[in-house]
């Protein structure tokens, strides 16, 4: 490494609450060398982005503040600097991007504006100028039309495009350093890895150092040169990003690796398809060239015929029971539509969906009443998809009066088995959601989908917003309540190497089309459709030496699907 | 431009809210109890004399005859004869529109005027002394009725300070103005402390909010991020809740104007109740139906004008 840049040393920062001070950031200290990308690596809570923050000073509250240590750049210590100084160094030495590019980016201002704007106050120069190079910076962050797409607003965009004009508003100023945080995580798995791809072009053609937070291991791998381990606030290591990847010293960091779900010990565990279900007569679930169709909102009461919205196209699948079926794609492939579709959740505009015989189309009433008894889903944010004013118990118990399976005298033990089953303490029944964890409350989502003995459990992104070590705890959950239970399962999710890890058949969707099903093993190890090969590819492995997909051409901007444009939640 | 399409369409859809209304206020309008001849002729009211008004004004038809009267009479521009006043209602309302539209226009001028500066101050020192007062008036605004603001403006501004006029409206533009200083100001006042609070909050949120970090992290001085970043998105809704309110606005006209002595609709409405001038009632709660209507379109231009996402 060449001499650092950026030095942090022995940083501390203090959050002053109600009941006394808590250090959130502990003696911390690192470098970033020139032209270097530094991966800050953590789950939820480590400090990793509240880290960065410190580093430019915009604390995400108040009652925080670095109470010790210094941020060394060009030899003066920036956590000493007055107001407008450290405003001098925002954007114009270090340029930050986010997670969530529709909420960060200005949704009123055209996005060749929200470029322009930097310039214009940090060089002083006029509207023209600014323009000239907005329109410049647009070209390398990978917009094909950009006197066109100047003009164009956050929302007219896709994800990635708008990760793209993040990277453009971050990069108007011409910082020499870029903090990503979470820069991809939104994003589909194609299109991250055009995003990563483009950090690491930037970092070529401008030199600059980038610091990478981020919670998965695959993309520290395939574009990091270091990688610092954060837990609590505490550097745990540091490192080049074979050694660390290579030999974990810390035992925290063994567990991160392990808990990848690309790491081939995860994968070898995936269950081999189930003879006898397969051989058993009836599917479980019949779906029978299915088309679902939206009105598209918003239209003009003149504007000629209705125009609509297909999020599933002629879908055709049979579940047999036991079996457990991952349904992948990106947003926008109608996978959830199908889901909820299969439940009876969506108006069906054609085509046929039966559940256990029973015709959702034709004899809805009854398909109703036997869907509502025997399945259950479980939902991606485990706090929203709970009531917060609810104790689990109470929760539990509503679900079982309801379904009237269990006597009512009998209904607190049947609650304490359930608790049992997913790996919760008896306790956690007089808890309620908000003094719980992410994984806690997702577990008592599944304890919920399960109160009802359901034949069939849907699980629509279940995991997408959980820790990795968690998601792997969820999923190693699932793999043992379907033996034990003899569950019927569908895993909606667009990380392909958990469904990898967990499922029997996977079926991948493309624009509300099946492009391809198969075993698990059998499609993964030979796709037969481009679009899987693409999929798979695009996975970041945690095996450095597995490159990422070379890039591809900017994606156009696409205002004709509406489902790509302002995608599902991922 | 596709998306301004709807300011070509949406007038169509009025049409059948405009006939809802003028049925709903007929309707209502003949539900007062009295009767408007006895009212005319006062003492002087004998059955033979009330059947000869009724005759002359229609009041012996039965009431759906009436409303198709009134329909085709609409339709030819006349709103029916005022019994008090003895000339087309159209024409009558026409005479009082002018003091009571310059009435609207100052109070949301200047209920504006005064909600943006403060709801900013509050919103920027966020918990601090300046936003403790802030909220500490609006809060005593909005428990003040109208009425009563208006006679404390008037004691202490006209009759203490003699300052400005106590009623009466101008003969020309400047005296006009000057006339509705302190009408319009006790409309804003309430008015504004709704807005305050709408949009304290949206600019509390919008400043914690990400797009406000995301400005602060490229270096834009808090002033940039407030004024570019922050006020643009906090207004939408308040545009919205303004639009909301109109008929709030024109309720309050309606007293104000009573109070000020103002020549405007809101007073004309008042007498034609009290002498149940049918066709005065009807036809001034027809205009003010059209106004709101009229308010909430022009708030949808706005909305659609500052923010690019919505598709009426």
């Amino acid at each position: 490494m060449s001499e650092a840049l950026l030095s942090v040393r022995d940083l501390s920062v203090v959050f002053s609450g109600e009941d006394g001070p808590r250090t959130l950031i502990d003696n911390l200290s690192f470098d970033l060398g020139k032209g270097e990308i530094l991966g800050l690596v953590g789950e939820s809570g480590s400090g990793k982005s509240l880290t960065c923050r410190s580093l430019v000073r915009l604390m995400p509250s108040p009652k925080l503040k670095i109470t010790a240590g210094t941020v060394t750049l060009d030899g003066r210590d920036i956590t000493q600097v007055s107001e407008a100084e450290i405003r001098s160094v925002r954007g114009r030495d270090i340029g930050m991007i986010f997670q969530n590019p529709t909420s960060h980016l200005d949704p009123l201002m055209r996005i060749g504006d929200q470029i322009a704007e930097g310039i214009r106050v940090h060089r002083g120069v006029d509207g023209k100028e600014a323009r000239a190079v907005a329109l410049d910076i647009l070209a390398q962050v990978g917009f094909p039309h950009p006197s066109r797409q100047y003009n164009g607003y956050p929302h007219e965009f896709s994800g990635g495009m708008r990760q793209r004009a993040m990277i453009g508003v971050a990069l108007s100023c011409d910082p020499r350093i870029l903090i990503a945080d979470e820069p991809t995580t939104a994003l589909d798995v194609t299109i991250q890895a055009q995003i990563l791809r483009l950090l690491m072009d930037l970092r070529e053609t401008r030199g600059l150092s980038v610091i990478m937070i981020t919670h998965d291991l695959g993309i520290v791998a395939q574009t990091c040169d270091r990688i610092a381990v954060l837990r609590h606030g505490r550097l745990l290591e540091i490192g080049d990003k074979r050694d660390v990847l290579g030999q974990p010293q810390h035992p925290y960091t063994q567990n991160l690796i392990a808990s990848h779900p690309s790491m081939p010990a995860r994968q070898g565990t995936a269950v081999a398809p189930n003879d006898n279900a397969a051989s058993k007569a009836r599917p479980l679930i019949e779906i029978d060239d299915l088309h679902v169709r939206f009105p598209v909102t918003g239209r003009a009461l003149f504007s000629g015929g209705p125009r609509e919205f297909s999020a599933v196209k002629g879908v055709s699948l049979q579940v047999m029971p036991g079996e457990t079926v991952g349904i992948v794609g990106e947003s926008g492939s109608g996978k959830s539509t199908l889901a909820r579709a299969l439940l009876g959740l969506t108006p069906i505009s054609e085509g046929h969906v039966a559940f256990d015989g029973a015709d959702i189309v034709t004899e809805r009433t009854k398909a109703l009443r036997k869907l509502r008894r025997e399945t259950a889903m479980v939902f991606q944010d485990p706090y929203n998809a709970l009531n917060p004013r609810l104790t689990i118990g109470a929760m539990l118990a509503e679900v079982l009066a309801v379904q009237e399976s269990v006597p009512k005298e009998k209904i607190p033990e049947r609650i304490g088995e359930l608790l049992d089953l997913v790996g919760l303490e008896r306790e956690f029944a007089d808890r309620k959601p908000l003094s719980m964890s992410g994984g806690q409350c997702q577990r008592a989502g599944i304890a919920r989908a399960l109160a009802v003995n359901p034949k069939l459990i849907v699980a629509d992104e279940c995991v997408a917003a959980l820790d990795v070590t968690i998601q792997a705890q969820i999923v190693d959950l699932f793999r043992d309540l379907k033996k034990r239970l003899n569950l019927t399962l569908l895993f909606i999710a667009h990380d392909l190497a958990i469904v990898r890890s967990l499922c029997e058949r996977v079926v991948v969707m493309y624009h509300g089309e099946i492009v391809e099903e198969g075993a698990t093993d059998k499609v993964f190890a030979a796709p037969r459709e481009a679009y899987t090969r693409a999929l798979i590819d695009a996975i970041p492995d945690i095996d450095p030496d597995k490159p990422l997909l070379s890039p591809k051409g900017g994606e156009e901007f696409d205002e004709e699907t509406p489902g790509l444009v302002t995608g599902e939640a991922t | 431009m596709h998306r301004y399409k709807f300011v070509l369409y949406r007038p169509l859809q009025f049409l059948p809210v405009l006939l809802g209304i003028s049925i709903i206020t007929f309707v209502l309008v003949r539900l007062i109890p009295g009767d408007p001849a006895r009212v005319l002729l006062g003492t002087k009211s004998t059955p033979a004399a009330i059947a000869a008004i009724r005759a002359q004004y229609g009041l012996d038809q039965p009431i759906w005859l009436q409303y198709l009267y009134f329909l085709q009479n609409l339709a030819h521009g006349e709103m029916g004869k005022s019994i008090l006043y003895k000339i087309d209602v159209l024409r009558l309302i026409t005479t009082r529109i002018e003091p009571t539209l310059a009435l609207v226009l100052c109070s949301v001028l200047l209920s504006l005027v005064i909600a943006v500066p403060l709801a900013s101050l509050a919103a920027r020192s966020n918990g601090g002394p300046a936003d403790h007062a802030v909220r500490f008036i609006s809060t005593f605004g909005i428990g003040f009725p109208p009425f009563w603001l208006a006679l404390m403006l008037i004691i202490f501004f006209s009759v203490r300070l003699d300052l400005f006029p106590v009623s009466g409206y101008g003969e020309n533009l400047a005296d006009k103005l000057y006339h509705l200083i302190l009408p319009s100001l006790t409309i804003a006042l309430s008015l504004s402390t709704v807005l305050i609070r709408s949009l304290r909050t949206a600019m509390i949120a919008e400043l914690k909010g990400d797009l406000a970090t995301a400005a602060r992290a490229r270096g834009m001085p808090e002033s940039v991020v407030f004024w570019r970043h922050v006020m643009p998105n906090s207004l939408v809704p308040t545009v919205n809740l303004l639009a909301v309110n109109i008929g709030w606005l024109i309720g309050g006209t309606v007293v104000v104007e009573s109070v000020f002595a103002l020549p405007g609709m809101g007073q004309l409405l008042v007498r034609a109740i009290f002498s149940r001038d049918y066709m005065v009632v009807q036809g001034v709660a027809m205009v003010f139906a059209c106004a709101t209507v009229l308010v909430n379109f022009i708030a949808d231009i706005v909305t659609v004008a500052i923010d690019p996402r919505v598709k009426q």
